[in-house]
């Protein structure tokens, strides 16, 4: 994957052996003094843009903040042709007016949304639009939003309509950390406010809506706290990122956690139809560049004029040396993979019933959508 | 993790600031969140009379000036408010109630809240436009009050709060604020004022209850009106309100299918599965309705009460074709709603059902006659109503069913339901819930159609006002007016002021530097005459002609300059625009402009100086034309002639002074341009064209006669036609996109395939209907060697096959259907009558911003508003054809009352238990049903092939189309209408 392209990290070999190693204790030992699952506080509040039909804020400790807005619109949906089943569904449509279809509002939606149906777009202060970090920052996110498909068959209206739906983020900082969390959760927030116009009409009618804000639904159906039963709410997915420094596995890394961090991971998750037994669901995960391969390693006194080495005189030469070394030094930027093991105890801790992505999801929650 | 939520309370700035949100559907199908922010404002006054804060804070206008107040500081009192009252009624007490609300007597000081302004607005445009013009009325103290933008009574909506909850509230709230608000505003004055109640009117139990809950006056309508004076009669005025109709619960079964949704209709035309038209009901069948829709040639029809499914006849509906097995041909049966459904009971609902066995027979036996049968008879698309996009509800003259009355006696206060028979044959009858109906029979009346639901066979409508006695000339006449939406009232105040302050002592500025001389010609030593009907005084064109030196002749027409009196959008404008036309009924002229422009200034009268817009052509010998040449002019008319005086002289060979001989170059060049017109390809159509002689004293009609055509007729009509052809060209040329112009479009050769099969068949007479040169010529020969008559018959009847002509702006056509076809001509418009017709005045003012003679108003240049223009004027100009021709009707039947008179007569139409009946000297044409030949009703055989209706049994009599018959013309009075009317008999 692309490399993180955020403003080096200026730590010299030492501060990155000592953070390093602080790290790697157990339990490890966070520059902030957080436990290993605790997330930097944010200042968080939804519903901001009245325009919009989903809006939110996040401004994180470390100064990072960004806005969200989500624009619907309805668009005619492209014909495509359909086998089978579906075909006969839809020359019945032809006839557009025949009496009383099934009842079941879902179904009908089940697996009929596109991926075209979304459209995200990122802003970063100092990058163009084309630049790698914000194509791959909005390429991660879309795909984490399209991943469990319920998202896009939320915005099925009916068989020749559709909502198109227009995601805006804005990073009002400098990308001071890796954004992704911050990016994740404020769209996640702006989309549990979204908002679509209540729809009057039926079927395969050219759609109709209400014009009462009031009755618009909540793109992602809030749990009603009248009815226990249907205490389910329906959550978008959010994006988190995940290291690991020796056996520990440490989330929402700081910058300078992430500069000695031996594994990255970003993992989407949902929440899933069993909440009782299994509240969360994974639906992707990538491994990111890691940005401490870029960190300066130490320089062993052998190759150090100062100490009475010989310094390289090329950088092949200096990596020859230094692949010929016993000895680590003070600070080798990390090499290697990631053993499976870890990545299984990773997912397990972000995915577990009462584990960090359910916490991360139920404190989002609780930001009043609806002031 | 943590959280925080900023609150919205904190901004310092919210007091005062709120925001409105909303979803709005654009109509290339975008949907769109709206937020609007809202500033909410201290200084809106109050308006009373009482108030001198308000007074004090209110905001003046350019000239320092606050706008008066309009709520009286002594308003009325009543029993439970002796101290006074102001009313804020809410919406629905508008809707239910404005009739009541229009009342002189009653209903004065009321606050209309911006709130209730703007839901009656959505719920129906008419009764919006009504309550605007009742805040116009001095008399009424109606007082618009922006609650909604006023800090103190602006209502925030709360969580889960429905809207209608929350602008109950809202109404709630002003009542509340205006209490408090007059009562310190009573203390202020300090004197022993009494401080009036604001009264809330609301038929909403739920809000009534929550009013008395903080302690508010508030009262239900019918409450409120008990309190009244005349509280029988203003009861009748409400509308069939909710309550009533939830009285009759649900235990009754629904007559008529549901309605699709607005949504599922629109896809549906957009699709081309449905179809949207105007829904029209047959004269003759009032269980026959079409709707010509742009798919189709022919219209579809809609065959039966539940097909029509709850629409009147004029609502736009949508449709659906019916299966092909449905498929019937158009009645040739006369099916009439009184002889059907003679015995409903108006009280009764049970049992009711929505087509009464009489009805299903009558409708079994048409599809019998149906079956095999060729041409006319072939089955035609049928379709069924199945939802209205807009109804066209008006209110309908009418008068009360006796048989459905229970009680006659006047004394008699029970309110009881009795059915309403419009005078309109096609409105069915109306369900009217009255206290009055002893009082109400015999008299015209005027309702309105308020619901028609499911369950109910007929619409349900409520008493408004009573015109007076059936067949007295006052109520027959403006029942007339009103059935066809004729603007009769006087013309208001603010029209009169834009007269000319000299009144009938204005005259041409006698110095050319005036600035009325600026741009014009002086032709005051041109011999110019005016040739008009007898007794005309809105004479609004002029001619002359004389001969110029190298043997051609100068040919003017001088049409009165009303644009110069009527100037662009003002008062007086804006109610001409609206009336569109002077309406002439026999005794009696609605005129467009008011009186002293009409029959004074702007008349060219005779003898005196007048502005006018003249068209000067250098025409041959050969009547064909060098050079036209458009001005404003000053004119001397030396002569008014009447058609028949302008002929005598013309025809006295004796007299041959310049003026004649003027005359007598007019009328033969007028012959050599009617030929020409002729020869390409011009209609010489007719209508039956009667006059009807008034005593001068009474105005009662003494006599009939059919009107004479003299050369002099055509000599007018010729020139007319020739000046309104150059304007369009030249207003055209000037102004290739707004030009307003009138078309006539030929009609669709399915028009004519009836008359030109019937024709073939009867007489062995062939149509040609390609073009309208191949129709004249066909027409020409359609002669009865026999029988002069026949061929004006035939014209008539061709007539009748036509389109109507039409007012357009050009930017809406392509030029090849500017094209008149009954006239001939590439491109027309109407130029000569602009002190009868809008559309001239319009025209005036096009021609003379293309002369640049002054700027053209920018309302002109607008498509837009020119089309809104054109649309109305032709409505206004249609209904007024349809008012002269029925108020010449009634006095025929006036004419005729009590008499009886043999007369020939021609058969136009067969049916297969009837037929109509033309009789020329009377142009009257009437229906003979069989059972009017004899009872028992005489059996019949239709021979729809051949036209051949034979009777047998108590009468026995063939009767074929186009048969000469001899009838018996006596007059009665018909029951379903209460109009007199002619009856025929066969002899």
């Amino acid at each position: 994957m692309a490399p993180i392209q955020t403003a080096q990290v200026l730590l010299s070999p030492a501060e990155l052996s000592y953070l390093h190693s602080s790290l790697s204790l157990s339990p490890p030992i966070r520059p902030d003094g957080r436990t290993p699952t605790q997330f930097r506080p944010l200042v968080a509040e939804s519903d901001i843009l009245p325009g919009a039909n989903g809006s939110a804020r996040i401004c994180f400790a470390d100064g990072t903040e960004a806005i969200v807005g989500v624009k619907a619109e309805v668009e005619k949906s492209q014909w495509r042709p359909t086998s089978g089943e579906q075909r006969r569904r839809s020359i019945a449509a032809v006839d557009v007016m025949d009496g009383e279809d099934d009842s079941g509002d879902t179904s009908k939606s089940k697996g009929m949304g596109q991926d075209s149906w979304v459209e995200m777009s990122i802003e970063i202060p100092g990058f163009r639009d084309d630049d790698s970090l914000p194509i791959f920052l909005s390429s991660m996110l879309t795909e984490a939003l399209l991943a469990s498909g319920e998202l896009k068959d939320k915005l099925y209206i009916n068989r020749r309509f559709h909502w198109k739906l227009y995601i805006d983020i804005l990073l009002l900082s400098p990308p001071l950390s890796y954004p992704l969390p911050l990016l994740s959760l404020t769209t996640h927030l702006a989309l549990l406010s979204t908002r679509l116009p209540a729809l009057k009409s039926e079927q395969d009618e050219d759609p109709l809506f209400d014009d009462d804000w009031a009755a618009s639904n909540h793109l992602f159906r809030r749990s009603d706290p009248k009815h226990s039963s249907n205490n389910h709410t329906e959550k978008p997915p959010v994006t988190l990122l995940v290291i690991a420094v020796g056996q520990n596995i440490i989330f929402d890394p700081s910058k300078e956690e992430l500069a000695v961090a031996e594994a990255v991971l970003a993992i989407s998750c949902a929440t899933s139809h069993m909440p009782s037994t299994n509240p969360v669901r994974l639906l992707s995960i990538r491994t990111i560049d890691l940005p401490s391969r870029l960190t300066p390693p130490g320089i062993p006194n052998s190759m150090n004029s100062a100490t009475g080495g010989n310094a390289p005189i090329s950088s092949t030469d200096a990596m020859a040396q230094r692949e010929a070394l016993n000895l680590s030094g003070v600070w080798t930027p990390p090499r290697g993979g990631i053993k499976r093991g870890l990545i299984g105890r990773i997912l397990k801790m972000a995915v577990e019933k009462g584990g960090v992505a359910e916490e991360v999801l139920e404190a989002l929650e609780k930001v009043d959508v609806d002031g | 993790m943590t959280s925080l939520k900023r609150s919205f309370a904190s901004d310092p700035s919210a007091p005062n600031l709120s925001s409105k949100v909303y979803v709005r559907s654009t109509r290339s199908g975008k949907v769109q969140k709206i937020v609007r922010e809202l500033y909410l404002r201290q200084d809106i006054p109050c308006s009373s009379r009482l108030c001198s804060i308000c007074l004090e804070n209110a905001p003046r206008d350019y000239n320092n000036k606050v706008s008066p107040f309009v709520l009286s500081d002594t308003p009325t009192g009543t029993e439970s408010f002796p101290n006074g009252h102001y009313l804020i009624p809410d919406t629905n007490a508008f809707l239910t109630g404005m009739d009541l609300f229009e009342v002189e007597t009653a209903f004065q000081d009321v606050i209309i809240l911006q709130t209730v302004l703007e839901e009656v607005k959505n719920r129906s445009l008419p009764l919006y436009h009504r309550l605007i013009s009742l805040t116009k009325n001095e008399d009424k103290r109606f007082f618009v009050f922006f609650n909604e933008f006023r800090l103190e009574t602006y209502v925030a909506r709360d969580q889960g709060e429905s809207i209608n909850d929350r602008n109950d509230r809202a109404v709630r709230k002003a009542v509340q604020w205006y209490s408090g608000h007059l009562q310190e505003a009573v203390k202020a004055r300090g004197k022993s004022i009494r401080c009036p109640s604001v009264v809330m009117i609301s038929d909403d139990k739920d809000n009534l209850r929550k009013a008395k809950a903080e302690n508010l006056d508030a009262l239900s309508l019918p409450d409120y009106v008990s309190g009244l004076k005349d509280a029988d009669q203003l009861l009748d005025m409400v509308s069939a309100g909710k309550e009533q109709r939830e009285n009759k619960s649900a235990k009754n079964e629904l007559f008529y299918p549901k309605y699709y949704s607005l949504s599922k209709m629109i896809t549906g035309v957009k699709a081309g599965t449905m179809h949207q038209g105007i829904f029209n009901v047959s004269q003759y069948n009032y269980l026959e309705g079409s709707v010509h829709v742009p798919a189709f040639d022919k219209p579809l029809l809609v065959l039966g009460r539940e097909n029509s499914n709850r629409a009147v006849s004029g609502d736009i509906v949508v449709v659906e074709v019916l299966p092909k097995d449905q498929w019937k041909a158009p009645s040739s049966k006369i099916i009439e709603e009184e002889t059907l459904n003679k015995n409903d009971n108006a009280e009764v609902e049970d049992g009711e059902a929505v087509i009464t066995e009489r009805e299903r027979r009558a409708l079994q036996e048409e599809v019998k006659r149906v079956q095999g049968q060729s041409i006319e008879g072939r089955p035609q698309p049928t379709a069924r109503v199945v939802g209205i996009i807009k109804r066209n509800w008006r209110q309908y003259v009418g008068h009360i069913d006796k048989d459905s009355v229970k009680s006659t006696s006047k004394q008699s206060r029970s309110q009881q339901t009795v059915f309403l028979v419009p005078m309109d044959k096609r409105i069915p009858k109306i369900r009217v819930r009255t206290r009055q109906a002893g009082e109400l029979l015999g008299k015209r009346v005027l309702v309105t159609i308020d619901s028609w639901d499911r369950d109910s066979r007929y619409p349900v409508g409520h008493f408004v006002r009573s015109l007076g006695e059936l067949e007295s000339k006052g109520a027959e006449t403006e029942a007339l007016l009103l059935e066809f939406d004729v603007q009769y009232r006087p013309f208001p105040k603010t029209v009169l002021d834009c007269l000319p302050v000299e009144g009938h002592d204005w005259k041409v500025p006698e110095s050319l530097a005036d600035l009325g001389w600026n741009g014009r010609k002086d032709l005051r030593d041109l011999l110019v005459c005016s040739i008009d009907p007898p007794g005309c005084v809105d004479i609004d064109d002029a001619l002359h002609a004389r001969p110029l030196s190298n043997g051609n002749f100068e040919v003017g027409v001088h049409i009165a300059d009303v644009s110069h009196f009527v100037k662009p959008n003002n008062a007086m404008d804006k109610e001409a625009s609206m009336r569109g036309t002077t309406v002439y009924l026999v005794d009696k002229r609605i005129d467009m402009l008011p009186m002293l422009l009409g029959t004074d200034l702007c008349s060219l009268k005779p003898y005196v100086e007048r502005y006018a817009f003249s068209v000067l052509w250098e025409i041959t010998s050969n009547a064909d034309i060098v050079s036209s040449n458009f001005t404003k002019s000053v004119i001397r008319s030396r002569e008014a002639f009447s058609y028949e005086q302008a002929q005598i002289r013309i025809d006295d060979n004796s007299q041959q002074d310049d003026l004649t001989t003027g005359m007598r170059t007019l009328l033969m060049l007028s012959k050599k341009l009617r030929q020409k017109r002729m020869d390409a390809g011009a209609l010489n159509l007719a209508s039956p064209e009667v006059k009807v002689q008034t005593e001068s004293e009474t105005s009662d009609p003494v006599d009939v006669q059919t009107k004479q055509l003299l050369d002099t007729n055509s000599l007018v009509e010729e020139f007319m036609l020739l000046a309104n052809i150059s304007v369009a060209g030249k207003i055209y040329e000037a102004f290739p996109q707004t030009a307003l112009l009138r078309r006539h479009a030929a009609p669709p050769k399915t028009n004519f395939e009836e008359l030109g099969n019937q024709l073939k068949i009867k007489r062995g007479m062939e149509l040609r209907t390609e073009s309208s040169k191949a129709l004249a010529d066909s027409l020409d020969t359609c002669v009865d060697p026999s029988e002069p008559f026949f061929n004006t018959l035939v014209r008539i009847m061709a007539t009748r096959c036509m389109m109507s002509a039409e007012y357009f702006c050009s930017g809406t056509q392509a030029y090849p259907e500017f094209r008149h076809y009954g006239l001939a001509s590439e491109i027309y418009t109407h130029f000569t009558s602009p002190i009868r017709r809008y559309a001239d005045l319009e025209a005036h003012r096009q021609l003379a911003a293309a002369i640049d003679y002054e700027r053209l108003d920018p309302s002109l240049h607008s498509k837009a508003k020119l089309e809104a223009v054109c649309k109305n004027i032709n409505v206004r100009h249609r209904n007024a054809q349809m008012a002269g021709r029925a108020s010449i009707e009634y006095y025929v039947g006036q004419a005729l009352k009590g008499r009886v008179i043999d007369e020939e007569g021609f058969v136009m139409k067969i049916f297969s238990n009837g037929f109509v009946v033309f009789v020329p000297r009377f142009g009257i044409e009437s229906l003979i049903r069989l059972r009017d030949l004899g009872t028992p009703e005489p059996e019949a055989v239709f021979d729809a092939e051949n036209y051949v209706l034979t009777v047998t049994g108590s009468r026995d009599a063939k009767v074929e189309l186009f048969q000469k018959v001899k009838v018996r013309i006596s007059d009665e009075q018909e029951e379903s209408t209460g109009k007199r009317k002619i009856k025929l008999a066969l002899l």
